[in-house]
Parts: C-alpha cells; structure tokens; sequence
C-alpha cells in the first residue's frame, strides 16, 4: 500500500523508467514488481529504503540452480504485496557482491529496515523459501 | 550500525577514490625516482601462473596489481579472467572429453543391460554442449574475480607493456592507457595459437581458441597438427560424432614417447580419425556453399591432396606473447628465438623482472607447473623461501578418447642419457576388466617402464595408455619423486581390479622377448 503512495508521489517520467526496466509488466501499478538492481543507488533507494522487507536475490545467467531459484522466487513473491523480491545480477553488481560477501550464486539475503535478517547459500528446498517468506511477510511469529 | 550505513559508507568512498586517483598518480610517478612504488608486485597475465603468484604473494603482505587481457583471436572469441587453462584449454577440453566419452558409455551401457530406448537416435546436442561448457567457464572467472577483490589485488583489464624497467602501461579496451610502477615484475603472459602462413588460415580457419564456443556445430572437420591439442580436439570431435581427419607435418605428439604416441593414434584410427601423415598445408578456400575447401601436400611424395570440411582447426603450436610487452623498454635481452624467455630460476636478465608458465623456454607448458613455480617465486620474492621450481619429472595426461598418461623419461630419452646397455623397460599389454562386456578395443591398452638396469632399477619413467590414465600416473609421480625402484614396485601389491595395478604386475623386459600380452586375469 505504500509502495502505491510512493509511486504516486513519483514524477510519472520516472515510473515509466521503472515500469520498463521491470521483466515483469504488472498489470495493475498498485501490483509488487519484482527490482532489477543495476547499481548501488539502486539499492539504497529500493532495498535498503524499502519499507517493506526484501528478498535480495544475487543471480548469474551462467548458473543453473539460479535459473530454477529466481524464477520460483518471482513466483511466490510478486502476488504478495507487503514483501518485496530484488534480483542482483552479480556480474553487473560487483560491489554489492563484495559488500554482502557473496562468494556462491545463488545467494538469497533477507533485507528489512536495512538490516540483514537472514541468509541463504545455495539452491534450498521449497519449504525453507516459503518459510523465509512468511516470516518476512509477517505470516508466521519469527522463529 | 545498520548494514546500510555501513553499505553508504562504502557506496560513498567509492566514488571520491576515482577523483583523487589522477592526483596519487602524479605524486607516486614523482616519488618513484626516490624509490617508492605503487605495488610490491605486478603481475602481467592473470593466467595459472600469474594468478597463483599474485595471490602467494599478498598471502605474504606484498601490494600486488594484475593486470589481464584477451586480445581477440582470429576469428573475434574473447573471453574472462583466468588465462588459457581456464577458458580455453585445461578446462574446457576435459568438459568435452568427458561428454564424448559419456556418449561412448551410453552405447556401453546396453551391454551391461541397459534398456537405452533408440541407441541410433543419440546424438550430441552441440550448443547445449558449449553452453554448458561456457556457463561453467563463466562461473570460474566470476570466482576468480571475487577472489582478487577479496584477497585486495588490484585487477586491471588491459594490455600491459614495459616502458621502463619498473614501469607498465596498461592499454584498457576504450584506448585508455594507466600507468602504474613496481618493484617486481613478473611476466605471466602465456601463448596463444600460431597459425601457419597460408592464404586462408587466418580468415577462414579456427584454433582452440575458438572451438569451445563454436556458435555452431563443427561439422566435419580438418585438424592441422598432432600435438596434443591436435589430437584431443580431434579425439573429442571424433567421439562426438564430427567426422575429423588429422595432418601430421612430422610426428604425433613430438617430444613425447613415439612408441606410446603411436599406440594412441592406433586407437583415434581404429575409431574412425584418419590420419594424413608428413603433410602439411598448403592452402584454405571457402566455398560459396560456405564450406572450406583445404589443400594439402605431403613432403615426402610430392603428392597434393584436397578435400571439402566444414571446419578447419589450427593446431600447429603455441607462440609466446612477448612481443607486446616491449621488453627492450625494460632491459630485458633473453629472450629466445621462437620469442620464449630464458630464465632457469625464473629470473630473467634485469633482476627484478621475472617469468613463469607457458612464456617461459624449456619448461612443460602445464598449468600446475605454472601455478608450483608461481607460488614458489612470490616465497622467495617475500617469504625468505628459498626453495626453487623443480621441473623434472612433471607427470601430464593427453586426453585423446583413450588417454595416454607419462611421467619422467620416455623410452627415447632414457637411452639417449644412458645407453642401452643400462636401461631396462618393463612393458605389458592389458586388458581393462570393464572392456570385456561392451568388448571394447583392448589392442592400445598397454603400459611400460622405464628403468636403470642395475641395482634396484631407480624408475626413469612410467608409461599408460588407457582409460583415466591421469588419475593412474598422478600417484605414481610421487612414487617417482622418493626415488621408486622397479624393487619397490614389484614389491607393491596392486588393488584389484583396476587398471592401476597393472603397474604392479609388470615383470617382462623388452629385452627378454618375451610375449607382454597378457594370459588371463587375476593369474
């Protein structure tokens, strides 16, 4: 719900950018898009600013469990509106590699109030994803 | 602190470094005449050696830069940080090694009562086989670069070049030139493919440079040369199901024992590779069908021969790249004529400027020789080490479909250094127990040492060809390395059955005469 204040706020020049930047096309504004970070603004300002909490995934094209955990991530995350999922290519973020240590792909990292919450190493099974998720979401009491 | 102050605090000092970098640069450029430098260390090449070396020596507290760069082949394949093992040799050709010999073990998989639906319907998928391959790649040279940032050794993607003995210029891909001095200097910088001075070659013929990222199949294809890089790329296309002929200019596998060399070009025969022995090319045409259409002479008839392939790959040997270093700029006057640098101790004519890997003259041009004395080098550059590379008795593996693994003297060799009358060769054939079902060729499957005559017969070499023969020859370096006796290894009880033990078992000399084909097994 703040995401749509926020945006509305938003010069429209500046939606339209974020709009064509998503894969994603939502169809309606107030629906959750998925964040491509392409730089450190970026994620000081999606991420690290968000006020909801976010699943940064760190992604490479060259890598095949990435290819079946991005995708499952988008999946379960896009229909939710009150968590939010950011994909950090690491060839194009090679800071952000640095600065969250990021040695093997893929890597999931839980982000609220710019805090890192919880960490996740390698291609995990679905019960431990939807678990993250529902505790960043509020579903579930955090363990 | 919350992560993202931390994170602000990094994002921040990021930018202003840029801007105070050329002011740095001047005061170090005027400060380097009294003898301070930028880095303890640079190294040119981020390859097995030079990379093995920066690392080693950060370990140590050096400041170290590497400074890297590809300059695109022939044909425009470019690739990342890692060097030639990396992207496009070591790595890559075990890759596709495997996946042909996966490929036979489908077929063998039948024997043992595998129910393979359609076996004439295998075939090789080939850009799902390179896409592979490259994604693998790709993940290494992402590893290696989190792996310099991490360790703080400075990666600098350009071309670098002497301008005086303790300064580079780093030629980045948009024109710019940084310029950067050390107090070391070590010259990592490896080969790339030569490609003969025929019309054709360079505009119409590929190398190893190229072949593991081939955008399309290769199709039937004519490998000129029978080192082994001819015969592994020959080898695997083969396997995979592209028809490959080979030209030999002089030998296969020169410089390696000719009666093992021999065994395997048996077995790339008996497999389909054909061979066109003492010839050498003459020229490369495309076709307006777009295939190529290769000529070809062999020197000691006369005759010419020509035939249409759809790829023509390069592989007649490996030039060092020094030339673009500038090393005159440097001072630095060894180097031989084929371009090589002659350095025994990896010291070069100019002190402080050393050399390892493949640019290195008379070494074996293998990645763990480069990554051993690279290390070995930062010790003694600052570590107090004192240990030097030891360059004999390095074992090595060609991967053709049925390996061949050495380590120390061939046959040829040994005589040359003793003479007949004190050598002693101990040889068999065998036959792998895996074989027997899928009745697999066993003619090529053979193996031999070669020893002293006298005593306790000191092992000069260890000769296999067979399946996985690295992993076979691999432990037996280290015998090699204590000193084994061909004592010892008769004395060694094998592990049974595996092909290894073979070794084990060797008891007939050439010179008796006797027949090495084996009986039966377990006797």
């Amino acid at each position: 719900m703040s995401k749509a204040i926020c945006k509305g706020l938003r010069s429209p020049i500046r939606s339209l950018i974020n709009l064509r930047r998503a894969k994603t096309i939502s169809t309606s504004l107030v629906h959750n898009e998925t964040i491509l970070v392409k730089n450190n603004e970026e994620f000081v300002n999606k991420v690290m600013n968000n006020d909801k909490p976010v699943i940064v995934n760190f992604h490479a094209e060259w890598c095949e469990p990435c290819k079946i955990l991005t995708p499952k991530l988008k999946e379960l995350i896009e229909p939710l509106d009150n968590l939010d999922l950011a994909i950090v290519d690491v060839e194009d973020n090679a800071e952000l590699v640095h600065t969250f240590e990021v040695k093997a792909v893929p890597a999931v990292i839980a982000v609220k109030n710019g805090l890192i919450v919880d960490k996740f190493i390698g291609l995990v099974d679905a019960d431990m994803i939807t678990n993250l998720i529902d505790r960043m979401s509020g579903k579930k009491k955090p363990s | 602190m919350t992560i993202l102050r931390n994170f602000m605090r990094i994002a921040n000092s990021f930018r202003p470094v840029q801007r105070i970098d050329n002011i740095f640069f001047l005061s170090w450029r005027t400060f380097s005449s009294h003898g301070t430098f930028d880095y303890d260390l640079a190294v040119i090449g981020g390859g097995s050696g030079g990379l093995a070396c920066a690392k080693e020596a950060v370990n140590h507290g050096a400041r170290v830069a590497v400074l890297d760069y590809v300059t695109p082949s022939p044909q425009g394949t470019k690739w990342g940080l890692g060097g030639t093992c990396v992207n496009v040799g070591c790595i890559p050709k075990k890759l596709m090694h495997q996946a042909a010999l996966l490929g036979e073990s489908i077929h063998e998989a039948i024997s043992y009562g595998w129910e393979v639906p359609s076996p004439d319907a295998i075939k090789i998928n080939w850009s799902a086989l390179t896409e592979a391959v490259q994604n693998h790649i790709k993940s290494v040279n992402w590893v290696t670069r989190v792996d310099l940032r991490d360790k703080k050794i400075e990666y600098i993607n350009g071309l670098g070049e002497f301008k005086d003995p303790h300064t580079l210029v780093a030629t980045l891909k948009n024109g710019t030139k940084r310029e950067l001095t050390a107090r070391n200097i070590v010259i990592a910088v490896g080969g790339r493919p030569h490609y003969p001075d025929i019309p054709g070659a360079l505009e119409y013929c590929i190398s190893s440079d190229d072949i593991f990222s081939l955008g399309h199949p290769p199709g039937k294809t004519l490998v000129v040369g029978a080192g082994y890089i001819g015969l592994e790329c020959a080898g695997f296309l083969n396997s995979l199901g592209f028809s490959a002929t080979v030209l030999v200019r002089s030998v296969p596998l020169r410089g390696f024992d000719q009666q093992m060399a021999l065994m395997v070009t048996n077995e790339m025969e008996e497999r389909g590779v054909a061979f066109h022995h003492k010839c050498i090319p003459l020229s490369v045409e495309k076709l307006e069908s777009g295939q190529l259409k290769a000529r070809w002479q062999n020197t000691e008839t006369g005759e010419q021969a020509e035939d249409v392939f759809d790829t023509v790959l390069m592989a007649t040997g490996r030039y060092a790249l020094t030339k673009a270093l500038n090393l005159p700029a440097a001072g630095v006057t060894a180097v031989t004529g084929s371009g090589k640098i002659a350095a025994q101790t990896e010291q070069t004519d100019v002190a402080h400027v050393y050399a390892v890997g493949d640019v290195l003259e008379g070494r074996p041009e293998l990645t763990p020789v480069a990554i051993h004395a690279g290390r070995l080098l930062a010790r003694r550059l600052f570590a107090d080490g004192l240990q030097h590379m030891d360059y004999e008795n390095v074992a090595t593996t060609v991967f053709t479909p049925l390996e061949y693994g050495c380590v120390g003297l061939s046959e040829e060799a040994a005589l040359d250094r003793y003479g007949e009358e004190s050598i002693e060769v101990y040889h068999a054939f065998y036959k792998p127990t895996e074989f027997f079902i899928p009745q697999r060729n066993i003619r090529n499957c053979y193996l031999k040492a070669v020893a002293e005559r006298g005593g306790a017969q000191r092992v000069l070499g260890l000769h296999f060809v067979g399946p996985v023969a690295g992993e076979v020859i691999q432990g037996f370096a280290a015998a090699i390395k204590c000193g084994l006796t061909m004592e010892q290894l008769m004395n060694t009880v094998g592990i049974h059955p595996t092909v290894a033990e073979e070794f084990t078992r060797l008891n007939i000399t050439k010179r008796s005469g006797k027949d090495p084909n084996p009986a039966s097994c377990c006797s």
